[in-house]
């Protein structure tokens, strides 16, 4: 049965190029998300500086446009969806009882694809052609013969690169929770982070194809002359807004259910009650995801698609308010009799709750076609998705990171300055957000470069860009925090917060290599406490002690997004006029993507052909760290 | 690890099946199917949508499409879909040597497939219908031509399997590969369906 | 994760080896939805909506036995890659919709 496959163990830097070990891919997620955050949220600052005051000229208008595109895909795909991975690959598997996610390697491809898209989009900066046709790239505005420099060019290539990334990882997770559960972890008795990790990751799986497509069409028409949008070819430009919002409002749920499921941990566990309605839960992140997909054409009503499909999605949008409402009360039922504890993460989640019903409110607002044609464009819409988007998600990761911290590191943040970085970012974000919703309906547009003096906008500007600093410095105490805990030693029991329910609070904090040394038997929704509740240490194992079996760590999957990324460039400077014959020769007659692409199909074939045996951990090593036999 | 198991001379019933890394690879793979529905649902819609936009002086579908070379394709496909079948039973069965040949089939069939199609689009070509023509010529190659980079795709993926498997033998570990090749291949042969409904039948009647 | 293949195990139970007699009557059928799509396009001379239709549901009777029959969807254990293809046919529908009615008027 165990044979010593030998396998060489990296260390140092190799170590993480080569990991296939799903809690260091979460902990790259959380790195590259987070230094995409930050610069993300250097770009917002700009913004709001260039915005303090009328008539300013901090920076020009072509910057600015640069600016607000960069920022939007930025934080969207870069900073937001990296740091829910993060999270995921960090706990799911810990909480449904698993060794490891479904395919290893397949989730180090996932992530090294999204971080070389990723790295692709911003190296724009440095090659001095931005993308500035806005996040949702708009065609005539994107289209060839109105943006002739290589800006949206990388747009597409970036974001086609980093979505590859991002649909592999959802059909990952997808097979990790239906194939991999423990012994006795029904589908009603998983923890709501990992159910709202599922229905995540199925809504990546069925949107993000549309958006590969856009993407595709996009690129064909910019780099190839097709006429999918060019109208004087025959194309049509609102088949663009179609196709990007089918994938755009699925994208939408994909970023604020992680948000709920980490919500319902935290505040499930600081109130010491088990989550209320938990199977209303359930049902009502199901119907958000499959409503999801039905709505997208409320990003249009002014498109002039007419007064039937403006009824339609205006009704299907309102209906999605029901749902969410089910999680409002289920959230504060939970809280309701509970012993609360204002952990710093407790607090996130708790200033959540009415951060996100301010935004649901404004979503039920704009839902409403005819109400919508006034506040289209305008900074209402500012203020509503960032309310669900910063006021929803980010708080809900704060928590997220908090509360996990010690499950991914071993050392609990720094509870002071973790309250200290709520309260900054909380008040900041609702100075810089609230304003903005009668700046709105003042009648000031959205992106618009700045603004004349004596239209009553001044005050609230001034106001947001005071926030928004307010926000970067929470930011800096965040940072602050992390270093302060990385200095103190590695000291988190299993179960820090001591009120831990679920699956991941009964192994040691880091989690080992195998996270379980025996498979847990699982008797009830939120196993560990059912355990705590019938006097029992621990789970009982499903098990005896074996020998455990790892896949091998790989450098392909490095490669192949490296290929990918030597891919792209080919095509973006295929037309560039290079100085150089041979250079231009080489980009020009595609032989820098063919090369690229090449890599890629190559170490796919390596990987096929190569069996990977993996290694065995044996008895010896686990029962050495102490495990009960 | 049940890898090893073959050498004990006999494989299970479903090899494909037999180990949990066979059974998430198969799950995965038919995720993956559902994404890749979505994917060219939304081709076959961005054709739906441009399809009469032709512009003036250039050739219709009517005038375009010849039905014989669509018909003899499809019937390359559906066939190369029925062997790839008889592959995977022979799988079941245990007789590699037939599986293999079965898959040889399956590939030769493909290739033929791609050849009719390339010779297809060079005629279009002839005719005044390229890429950059019209939006209803760009969503024409882009959709047909995603399916025939399948096939491609399909075409190469499953030789090397064939190597793949002469050279390790059928295994726990090489089974789900197989299988998971055939319904890439099925799927494969269901857009087509699609493509030669919508595409070629319906284009021609207008 | 190796100790999790152990306790799976397929049912003791011989499965039949079904042979190729039920593929080929599928192949055969599948011939024939295609001849009669082909058929009726060229005959012509009928309603186009009506041949729209026909060739709809034809296509969808050839999807059934491609996925039913030779990627074994009607068989037991396929909870969820149908509910995944389900899933993406229904996506593809609002999508269908959208390319059809909202992208033109």
């Amino acid at each position: 049965m165990a044979h010593a496959h030998p396998v060489k163990r990296h260390t140092g830097l190799m170590d993480w190029l080569t990991t296939v070990d799903h809690k260091k891919i979460g902990i790259l997620y959380l790195i590259a998300g987070g230094f995409f955050f930050l610069i993300g949220g250097l770009e917002a600052l700009l913004i709001r500086v260039q915005l303090w005051k009328p008539l300013n000229n901090f920076v020009g208008a072509d910057t600015y446009n640069e600016l607000l595109t960069m920022h939007g895909t930025t934080m969207i795909f870069l900073a937001a969806m990296p740091v829910i991975f993060a999270l995921m690959n960090a706990i799911v598997p810990l909480q449904i009882g698993a060794r490891d996610v479904a395919f290893p390697f397949v989730n180090s491809l996932g992530f090294w694809t999204f971080f070389f898209g990723g790295l692709l989009l911003n190296i724009s900066w440095l090659a001095g052609t931005v993308p500035d046709a806005g996040w949702t790239s708009y065609v005539p505005l994107a289209s060839p013969t109105y943006n002739v420099d290589k800006g949206v060019d990388f747009y597409v290539l970036g974001l086609q690169i980093a979505g590859i990334g991002t649909l592999i990882g959802g059909i990952n997770f997808l097979v990790t929770i239906i194939n991999m559960r423990a012994p006795g972890m029904s589908f009603m008795r998983m923890p709501m982070f990992t159910w709202t990790a599922f229905i995540t990751s199925a809504l990546i799986l069925f949107a993000f194809p549309a958006l590969t497509v856009g993407l595709v069409a996009l690129m064909f028409d910019r780099l190839f002359e097709a006429n999918f949008f060019e109208v004087a070819g025959g194309g049509n430009t609102v088949l663009w807004e179609h196709i990007f919002w089918i994938f755009g409002h699925p994208e939408v749920y994909i970023l604020i259910l992680p948000a709920f499921g980490v919500i319902s941990e935290v505040i499930s566990t600081f109130s010491r009650k088990r989550l209320f309605g938990y199977s209303s839960m359930v049902f009502a992140t199901v119907l958000i995801g499959f409503l999801g997909f039905m709505v997208w054409a409320h990003h249009m009503f002014t498109v002039g698609l007419g007064p039937v499909a403006n009824a339609l999605f205006s009704i299907a949008t309102m209906l999605i308010a029901v749902p969410t409402g089910i999680k409002i009360f289920n959230w504060i039922f939970t809280m309701w009799g509970g012993s609360i504890r204002f952990t710093s993460a407790n607090l996130f989640a708790v200033g959540f709750v009415p951060t996100f019903v301010m935004g649901g409110v404004t979503g039920v607002m704009l839902a409403a076609a005819p109400a919508d044609f006034q506040y289209h464009d305008s900074y209402f819409v500012v203020a509503h998705f960032h309310y669900v988007i910063v006021g929803g998600l980010v708080l809900g990761l704060f928590a997220g990171l908090h509360y996990w911290w010690p499950k991914m590191f071993g050392r609990a943040l720094n509870e002071f300055i973790g309250k200290l970085t709520f309260w900054t970012f909380f008040i900041g974000f609702h100075l810089t957000f609230f304003v903005q919703h009668f700046l709105g309906l003042m009648g000031m547009p959205r992106r618009i470069w700045t603004y004349l003096d004596g239209l009553g906008f001044n005050t609230m500007n001034l106001i947001s860009t005071i926030g928004a600093f307010l926000m970067g410095l929470g930011t800096i105490f965040f940072i602050i925090n992390i270093i302060v805990t990385a200095a103190k030693p590695k000291n988190a029991g299993n179960d820090p917060w001591e009120d831990g329910r679920t699956l991941e609070w009964s192994i040691p904090s880091p989690a080992p290599e195998y996270n379980f040394a025996q498979t847990p038997l699982v008797r009830g929704y939120d196993a560990l406490w059912k355990e705590k509740m019938d006097g029992n240490e621990g789970m009982s194992p499903a098990e005896p002690i074996g020998p455990i079996h790892m896949p091998s760590p790989s450098i392909l999957p490095f490669l192949m997004s490296v290929g990918l990324f030597i891919a792209g460039f080919g095509f973006l400077y295929a037309k560039n006029d290079w100085n150089n014959a041979f250079v231009s020769n080489i980009f020009g007659n595609h032989i820098v993507a063919g090369l690229g692409l090449a890599i890629t199909l190559g170490c796919m074939v390596v990987r096929s052909l190569k069996d990977d045996h993996g290694f065995h951990i044996e008895p010896e090593e686990i029962t050495g760290k102490g495990v009960k036999a | 690890m049940s890898a090893h198991s073959h050498l004990d001379g006999k494989l299970p019933h479903e090899p494909e099946r037999a180990t949990l890394e066979g059974r998430n690879k198969v799950l995965g793979f038919w995720l993956f199917l559902g994404g890749e529905t979505v994917l060219f649902g939304t081709l076959f819609s961005a054709f739906l949508a441009l399809r009469d936009q032709v512009g003036d002086g250039n050739p219709t579908s009517q005038e375009l499409f010849k039905l014989a070379t669509v018909a003899i394709a499809t019937v390359i496909l559906l066939t190369s879909s029925l062997t790839s079948v008889f592959a995977i039973q022979a799988m079941h069965r245990g007789q590699v040597k037939a599986m293999q040949n079965w898959l040889i089939v399956t590939v030769v069939l493909g290739l033929a497939f791609l050849g009719l199609e390339v010779y297809e689009f060079i005629e279009y070509t002839h005719e005044g219908h390229q890429f950059s023509t019209s939006a209803f010529s760009s969503s024409f190659y882009t959709l047909v031509g995603f399916h025939g980079a399948h096939v491609a795709l399909g075409v190469v993926w499953i030789s090397l399997l064939i190597g793949q498997v002469y050279r390790k033998g059928l295994t726990v570990v090489t089974a789900p590969k197989v299988y998971v090749a055939g319904m890439y291949w099925h799927f494969i042969d269901v857009v087509w369906v699609f493509i030669f409904t919508v595409v070629y039948l319906m284009g021609k009647v207008g | 994760m190796s100790n999790h293949t152990t306790h799976s195990e397929e049912p003791a139970k011989r499965h039949k080896h079904e042979g190729p007699k039920k593929h080929i009557i599928a192949y055969v059928f599948s011939m024939l939805l295609t001849l009669v799509a082909f058929a009726t396009v060229i005959g012509g001379e009928i309603n186009t909506s009506f041949i729209y239709i026909l060739l709809i549901i034809m296509a969808i009777m050839q999807v059934i036995i491609q996925m039913g029959f030779w990627m074994h969807m009607k068989d037991r254990g396929h909870l969820f890659p149908i509910v995944g293809i389900l899933t993406g046919v229904f996506v593809v529908f609002t999508i269908v919709i959208m390319a059809e009615f909202w992208t033109w008027w």
